[in-house]
């Protein structure tokens, strides 16, 4: 940083673009997972 | 194709094109340079978090007012999904205040506030998985999101109230015109995407719910050996 302006620092912008596709991503595929997990189970029917 | 899906698809698309906008065509920012495209993630993650509070709070409210357990079950997923973007928020604003500010957190209003938020939401979801029984379970969790909502306004003014190292709220007089567009598109792809979560997320607490409701499991067998 050289008088009061920030240089450089792709890395950080990447991590946090990076932290947030991943969040999105897994939370996405995790509701899909349960969604069927939820909708397929009928515990009432146990054999 | 089911609706929640339709605007997951949308979302991610807006989000697409946003964050290429915001990475590849905005030009850096005066002081802050290329640090200051995580503004395009981290300000409508902001925005939308808000958003999710406050139908969380809606649904509170509604299920106390209509004891309808629909309502219910659209809070548990506005609580969910609210919590994951006050995560997102609050590791998207660390990664930006380590180069800006010099530290990964500081106990400052904005950021302090929120936190409480994101753990009361947390507390709400345990409280949520250790209640067993549906009416209690909704009554206390509505009652507790009533109350962790009261933070929202304080969030949102705290840069006003307090001596704050975030920044007060932009407007767009106070944002170069050249970065409106990724940061509406984004905005709109938050949006969609956190309602097609909310919508799906709402189908798996319905399903459990209904499952909850019908009664403890029968063997299959065991009733046709009564019938007979």
């Amino acid at each position: 940083m050289t008088e009061g302006v920030v240089s450089g620092g792709w890395q950080f912008v990447w991590m946090a673009y990076g932290i947030t596709a991943t969040a999105f991503v897994v939370y996405g595929v995790s509701l899909f997972v349960r969604l069927r997990g939820a909708t397929t189970h009928d515990p009432r029917n146990v054999h | 194709m089911r609706k929640g899906t339709i605007f997951i698809a949308i979302g991610t698309a807006l989000l697409l094109f946003g964050s290429y906008q915001g990475l590849f065509v905005a030009p850096a920012e005066r002081y802050m340079g290329d640090v200051q495209r995580i503004m395009y993630v981290h300000v409508p993650t902001a925005w939308n978090w808000m958003l999710s509070v406050l139908f969380a709070l809606w649904c509170a409210v509604a299920f106390l007012f209509r004891n309808n357990m629909k309502w219910d079950s659209r809070l548990e997923a506005a609580l969910e999904v609210s919590t994951l973007l006050a995560f997102l928020l609050c590791c998207q604003g660390s990664i930006w205040a380590k180069p800006t500010w010099g530290v990964w957190w500081d106990w400052d209003p904005r950021l302090t506030t929120t936190a409480v938020l994101l753990f009361a939401t947390i507390g709400i979801l345990a409280l949520r998985s250790a209640v067993q029984e549906p009416v209690k379970r909704a009554i206390w969790s509505s009652v507790a999101t009533i109350i962790a909502a009261v933070d929202l306004p304080i969030v949102y003014f705290s840069v006003k109230w307090w001596n704050s190292l975030h920044q007060q709220q932009s407007t767009p007089q106070t944002v170069s015109s050249a970065f409106h567009l990724p940061l509406r598109v984004n905005a709109f792809g938050v949006l969609f995407l956190m309602i097609g979560f909310i919508m799906l997320r709402t189908r798996i607490a319905a399903a459990r719910l209904e499952r909850e409701l019908a009664g403890p499991p029968v063997r299959i067998g065991e009733e046709a050996g009564e019938l007979a």
